[in-house]
Order: structure tokens, then sequence, then C-alpha cells
């Protein structure tokens, strides 16, 4: 816990801090965390990743942040995120952009980037994050840590900063495998203020051991050299643990990317319609100009290019005259997504793909991406969050500039168990590296 | 000409509909707010189930179709008092659809759906720059009633929702006034266009601006104009309605369903709701059993559900004559006193019960009931009622042919009722001359 003195000296090299604690003494703490901005917390600062929201002290812990504190747990920050999620290189931000451990000059995937750089980079910490896309995979294989997203409606989303309810996870990364079952068995469990969260079957924790993995087709398409060769040693390695890995057809798989960006683009644009420059956050604005001119002007100036861009195609989605063509057609296809896990997952215990098709990229390579690319990136972490379904990015190797790879199990609806033990294996049979870390 | 209403009633819940706010009074502005009616990041929905059961009632009480599944849905508009820019409302799968409401138990309007739904907040204009927002109201449950546009005038319109409103107001227990107010929104046709007369509150209101429309349109169309589609509002001090916007300009709500809420299977929770007979019903069902005037009927539900049951409880003890006397007569007529006396009005029982075994006479029973109402002193009301029973059967007695009269036309008592207010010197009621009046005629009959 040594890091707390340190902790400014570290956020300025690597920024995955927004807001952060000012305490250098853990105290009677027991761990020490870190949670992703759009989870609100009491006396300190969130944003979400936007200008909008600057200056908002919540009221309230989201109910992910007060488990974690009532077991024991110290907030040490707020971690730095694409603007209300909106992104998968937390380059999309308000704020600063977290600095990836293994090398200043990329990214480390978002939108919890700033998540799963404390994980790599601080000792003994967890942090919390949130997928809706594959927020979560996408930066703990970024930054070579381990990374969770636990079943739709594990963990209680009150408090969350909504992006798009129906997809939206919280789940826990970190440089430690057994962190996962620990943290995200913490905060698991009904809670009356989330109403999704009520309908979940107890976690279980037998430590069921995986037998057989499913790779989809698709989801081995479009990979980078490096990650494909990657994954196919680990696919060596799982054969050599004991564990089945057989090919399979997933026809949804592909086009879970349109309708996910239907889905959570028309869940985000209601969502954001509440940032008025009313109540709470940026308030600034010429109050002698009408309701509607005031408004627009504090959402035009507070608002960043990508959430603009979503908040457009949100409301195109779901106008009179469009919205059967995409949003209802898109909640048609989840179903296709969910039913082709559901059947894959008789007969085997996770589907299996690399987590990203590349290496963290560097941030010259991002300013050069069109919106459209960047959203191709997640083609495969997204059939998993569109689903609902458990998914595991671990560790899995590392490229020719020492840059990490992961690889990500899906499992079936409520059944972490057998991710959290995939996890605890896979740390005993693979060499991880951390990064170099002077401040 | 078609007229179709939708109408807004407040839910008579203790707390608010996504939140525990009390519904209650509020003693100042922005007090019962909390961060889910406040719209705070991060804050969401829990649904109050009790707004689920009070929809299914009035959906039964309309005759709608109570749907297996119902859900939520957002729909999104900015305004300054709508915390969230979304109002959490239902689009898909309301709790009912498809019911009819007999007005007068004949004449049927069709109802196409029953819905529930938060309210927004209050906005208060003060000086011309300036607004307040009091977001006390922001979650209240309401329930929306959409008719057909069966109705064919503004009169017609304004006794539809009295009914109604009555009816309501029994079945679900709605306190009679206070801050839970009904609204209304009033389509009306005149030609072949509609105009929207958005958020009009209160029966008189919706009579006159739906008048002020009918006399809008016609103008417009006698001298060969055309009705533009359009939402107005109306102007209570003026009593006209104002344009808001034209049709190509009405808001896309960009209706999606609300993902933090689920479906609700209610078909069980539907099937285990009985709702109380509607006074409508009541009195339409009296009417008929009791062979009474309808009028009458009408006239004792109307006055109070209470009185009704007590004339049935009357009528199955001791006939429906003795119903009509005593409770259609002294107890209806002096039903207002009762909340400053405080009575119970089930002691009558034990007066009429004497009377039917000849305990006391007629006059008495008369007499008792009325200082049980009123909290009267029997002795000195014994003493006035025999002098006004007096001065009554004196000018039956005088003059007989009101006897025949009456038989055949029961105005014929006015001619009664007016000769003894003027000669008893002001020292009765018209209540209780009217009363003393017609019982004295009926027990010459």
């Amino acid at each position: 816990m040594s890091y707390l003195q340190r902790l400014k000296d570290i956020n300025a090299k690597y920024g995955m801090f927004h807001a952060m604690t000012d305490e250098t003494d853990a105290g009677e703490s027991r761990f020490l965390f870190s949670a992703k901005d759009n989870l609100t917390s009491l006396d300190m600062e969130t944003c979400a990743g936007s200008r909008i929201l600057q200056g908002y002290v919540p009221a309230f812990d989201a109910a992910a942040i007060e488990r974690m504190k009532a077991a024991g747990g110290m907030l040490v920050g707020k971690t730095n995120m694409d603007e209300f999620g909106f992104g998968t290189f937390s380059a999309n931000s308000a704020y600063e952009i977290p600095r990836n451990p293994f090398d200043r000059e990329r990214s480390c995937g978002g939108s919890s980037g700033g998540s799963a750089c404390a994980a790599a980079v601080l000792e003994g910490h967890v942090s919390l994050g949130v997928s809706t896309g594959g927020s979560i995979c996408c930066p703990a294989s970024f930054c070579g840590v381990y990374g969770i997203a636990p079943t739709y409606g594990r963990v209680s989303r009150y408090g969350l900063i909504d992006y798009g309810n129906s997809l939206d996870k919280i789940g826990v990364l970190s440089a430690k495998a057994s962190d996962l079952r620990k943290y995200i068995t913490i905060m698991a469990g009904r809670d009356e203020r989330d109403p999704t969260s009520c309908v979940q079957p107890e976690l279980k924790s037998e430590r069921r051991r995986m037998k057989s993995v499913a790779v989809p087709k698709d989801g081995i398409q479009g990979l980078s050299g490096d990650v494909e060769a990657a994954f196919n040693d680990s696919i060596e390695t799982l054969r050599s643990m004991g564990i089945d890995v057989e090919e399979v057809d997933m026809p949804s798989f592909r086009y879970a990317i349109p309708a996910y960006y239907v889905i959570a683009t028309s869940e985000a644009s209601t969502n954001l319609a509440r940032y008025v420059g009313m109540r709470y956050g940026v308030q600034e604005g010429d109050l002698s100009l009408k309701f509607d001119d005031y408004f627009s002007s504090i959402r035009s100036a507070s608002f960043g290019d990508e959430a603009k861009r979503r908040i457009l195609l949100g409301t195109f989605t779901r106008m009179v005259g469009y919205r059967d063509r995409y949003y209802a057609k898109a909640r048609q296809v989840r179903q296709l997504v969910i039913d082709d896990y559901k059947r894959i997952l008789q007969d085997h215990d996770a589907v299996l793909t690399p987590t990203m098709p590349y290496v963290a990229p560097r941030f010259d390579e991002i300013e050069r991406m069109s919106a459209l690319d960047s959203y191709k990136t997640d083609y495969l972490t997204v059939p998993p969050n569109l689903a609902g379904n458990p998914h595991l990015s671990v560790p899995c190797g590392y490229d020719g500039n020492g840059m990490p790879i992961g690889m990500q199990f899906v499992g079936a609806h409520w059944d972490e168990d057998v991710l959290f033990t995939m996890a605890e294996e896979w740390e005993k049979a693979f060499d991880m590296r951390r990064p170099e870390v002077e401040a | 000409m078609k007229i179709g209403l939708e109408i807004h009633v407040q839910l008579p819940t203790r707390s608010k509909m996504f939140c525990s706010c009390p519904t209650t009074d509020a003693p100042a502005p922005n007090t019962h707010v909390c961060p889910t009616c406040l719209g705070m990041p991060g804050s969401r929905p829990v649904l109050n189930r009790k707004v689920l059961e009070y929809g299914i009632m009035l959906a039964k009480m309309l005759g709608c179709r109570v749907n297996d599944t119902t859900w939520f849905s957002r729909k999104t508009y900015f305004y300054p008092d709508m915390s969230k820019s979304v109002q959490i409302t239902q689009y898909d799968n309301p709790i009912g659809e498809g019911g009819v409401y007999y007005m007068d138990g004949k004449k049927p309007i069709r109802i196409t759906r029953i819905h529930v739904e938060e309210d927004p907040g209050k906005t208060k204009r003060v000086g011309d720059l300036s607004s307040l927002v009091d977001y006390n109201r922001s979650g209240i449950p309401l329930a929306e009633i959409v008719t057909e546009p069966d109705l064919t005038s503004p009169a017609e319109a304004r006794e539809f929702l009295k009914q109604l409103i009555e009816d309501i107001r029994h079945v679900i227990d709605l306190p009679g006034d206070g801050e839970r107010s009904i609204r209304c929104d009033c389509n009306i046709s005149v030609g072949k266009e509609r105009c929207e007369v958005k958020n009009v509150t209160g029966l008189k209101n919706v009579e006159r601006a739906l008048t002020y429309e009918v006399i809008r349109q016609t103008k417009i169309l006698k001298a060969g104009g055309k009705i533009d589609r359009e939402t107005r509002r109306f102007d209570e001090e003026r009593g006209v309605t104002i344009s808001v916007r034209k049709k190509e300009f009405e808001a896309d709500y960009g209706y999606i369903d609300e993902p933090d809420l689920g479906v609700y299977h209610i078909r069980e929770l539907a099937d285990s709701i009985k709702i109380k007979e509607s006074p409508q019903k009541m009195a339409l069902r009296m009417s008929q059993q009791y062979g009474i005037d309808q009028r009458m009927a009408k006239q004792l539900v109307s006055t109070s559900v209470d009185l009704a049951e007590l004339f049935e409880t009357v009528a199955s003890r001791h006939g429906t004559q003795s119903a009509v006397k005593w409770v259609a007569g002294p107890v209806s007529s002096n039903w207002k006193s009762l909340e400053t006396s405080g009575a119970d009005v089930s002691d009558v029982m034990g007066i009429i019960d004497r009377f039917a075994a000849g305990e006391i006479t007629d006059t008495e029973c008369g007499i008792e009931i009325k200082c049980l109402m009123t909290g009267e002193d029997i002795e000195s009301a014994k003493g006035a009622a025999g002098d006004l029973d007096k001065l009554v059967s004196d000018y039956l007695d005088q003059n007989p042919g009101i006897i025949d009269d009456y038989r055949k036309n029961d105005k014929a008592a006015n001619k009664a009722i007016g000769f003894v207010m003027k000669n008893s010197g002001g020292s009765y009621s018209s209540a209780e001359v009217v009363e003393a009046v017609r019982r004295l005629i009926e027990s010459r009959l």
C-alpha cells in the first residue's frame, strides 16, 4: 500500500486518475481500490469523462463502491475513461488520456482505460471497470491484466452513470487472477435499487474447471499476425491443460456489431438527454436565453464529438419511420446472438477468441482512424456484451515490442465460477510480465 | 363534430411512482425530492407496484382488456420540469386496451387505452425573464385514459368527464380535491382536421375550451378556410385557445423500451383484483332493482355512495317505500350537516326500526332522523316541526286538489311549498319545508 505517497507522481506519468484521494495513509483499510469515473462516489468528483459533468460531486455512492467500502476498501481514485464510455481507446475524453504502462505513446484501450492502467501499474491494486460493448476486456488486454465483466444484472448498477442500460455491467480489473472472484463476490447480489439485479441466482464458488472451449470461425478472422500467433500458442497451452478446443460456426457473430451500435446509441441518446446544464455539472450558460437555446448552447460546448455523434445516431434510430427498421430489428438480432451462445454453450464451457484483433495502437495511429474503424475494432468483445454473457480477458502473450495480447472467454449466463477458475489456472500456466514502473 | 379526450388522473399512492418520496402536499418547493425524481446521474427507477394495481382497477372499471404483460417506455423531450428529459410512460402493451364507458348507463364512449406514467415537475413563471421549477410533483403516478372521438358536443364531454371522475374517485378512493387534480387533453374536429388543446384543468374549462374551439373552427370552415392540424393551449383567464405548434413541428418522442424496468406479468394480479361497483353503475342498478326514478337513484349516489348503501339496507329491511320515504327524504336532505354534527348515520336504522314497529309516529320519526343528522335538540325540534306540520296540514286540508294534482305530477307540491315558505316567516329552511310537504302529501295519497 506504499504507493499512496507516490500516487500523484505516478498519475503524472500515466494519467490513470481523474480525481484521487489526498490520503497518504491507508489507515485501517484492508485494501485499496479505484473505480471508473462513471460510478458515483460520495464526496469525490464524478464526471464520466465529460465536460458537462465538471464539478459534479454526487450525493451518494454507487452500490458497487458502497459494497467495496463496506468490505474494508479505500477508494483512492476515479479512473479516466472515454466520455460516458464512448470509445475503445480512452481518447474521447474531456480530461486526461491514460497512457499504456508498457509504452506511454500507446493507448490503454477503453473505455475503462484508466482502470486497466491502475491495475497494471499499482502493486496489489484492484480497479472497478464498466463494460457496455467491451470496455473491460479491451483495456485489460491492452494493459496485460485480468479483467472480467460478469453477467448482466450480477452487480447492481445503482450509481452507474448510464451509457446503455440494457448493456452496462460493472466488473473488475487486476493483475492478480484471484482478485476477480474475490471482488465480484463482494459486489454481486440483489439490490432493490436496481431491479435488473434482483433476478440473479446466487453466485457460486465451486471452482468448476473448464473442459472444453469453442472457437467461432468468425472470431479468428481479421487478426494481426502477432495476435494470431499468440492465440494459437495459447490454444496449445489450453490443450496441454486438458481442455478441448473446437472450432464452431456462430452465424450471428458478424451481426452483433451493427445491432450493438443501434441499441447502445438509442439508449445512450435518451440517457444523455438529462444533461441540460441545470441541477448539476456545467451550468454557466447564458440564462437570458430561451430554455431550448440555453441547453443547446451548453450541450454544444460541453459534449465531445463522439458523444454528439452517438446522440445523433441514437436519435435517428428511434425516430418514427426508422424505429422498426433499426431499433426493433437490432433487438431481434440481439436475441439471435443470445440464442447462438446458448446453443454453443450447451456443449462447451466457454466461447474463446482473442480479446482484441491487435495490440494497443499508438496515439498517432488512433488519430488517423475514422469512427467506423474504431467501432469495428470491437467485433470480438461486442457479441458477449450484447448477449449479457459473462466474459473474461486474460493476458496470453506479447508482440515483438513487448505489448500485451489478451484472449477472451465467454461463459454461460450466471456462470462466472468457471471463468474465475480459468483465470486462476491460467495464472499458473502463463508467464505474465509486469511493466517497469518508475515515478 | 367529434371530440376525444386524454384524461390524466393522479393516483393516490403514498409514495411516488419510481422512488420513495412522499406524494403528500410538501411544506416547500423541492422538499419531496431525491436523486431519482431529480434525475441525478446514476439514479434509477424502482416501480411502486401499487401503481399497477390502480391502473388495473381503472382498466377494469372501463371495461378494458387487461394485457397479460405490460412494460414501460421512454418518451424523450426537453422541458425544464422533466428532470431526466425522459418521461417513463407506456407505449406498447399498456395496462389496458379496448374498453367502453356507458354514459348515463346508455351511450357507449369507447376507451382506446389506459396506461400509467410519471408526472413531471411544475414550472412557475417569475416575471418576464425567469421561471422557477419545483420537482415535488416529479414522479407522482398518473393514469392516462384515452377515449375514441365518440363525444359529440362540449356539454356532453363535460357530462362524460363528470360521471367518469365520480366513478374514478369512488373506485380507487381518490380524494376529492387538493393537489391531486385531473387534467385533460382535448381533441376536437368540426370538419376533417383535428386540433388538440393540451393540459386543460377542470370540467368547466374543458367545456369552455371545447366551446371556443367549436366556434373558432366553424367560423374558419364557413369562411371557406381550412383547419390546420395543430396543438393549442387554453388561456383560462381570456377563455381562448392559442396555437402552440403546427403538426409538422410535432415532437417525435423517439419511444424506446425502458431498459431499467422489466416486463411485468400482470395476469394473476389482475385476476385477484376485485373492484367496487362504480357510482354510475350503482345508480343504474338501483333504479332497476327498486323501481325508483333514475333521477332519484342518481341523486342518492352522487350525494354519497354511503347514502345509497343506506337506502339499500333500509329497503331490504323495511321495503322500498320506507327507504324512499326516509332515506331519500330527511336523511338525504340533511346529509351535508353530517360533517358538522359528526353523527353516525347508521343510527338512523334504529329510528326507522322503531317507526316500523309502531313505537313512534310518522312525524316523530322524521324529527328524530333530522335531529340525529343535524345534532339539534329533539324537544325544540318537535315543537317547531309540530308547527310546521300543522301549517302544511292546514294548507292541504284547505286545498285537497293538490293531492290529486300531485298524483299526476309531483311538481304540484311546489304550490304548497311556496305557500308555507311565505307564511312561516323564514323559520324553516327550504329543505325542511320540502321534506315536510312531500311527507305529508305522500301520507294522504
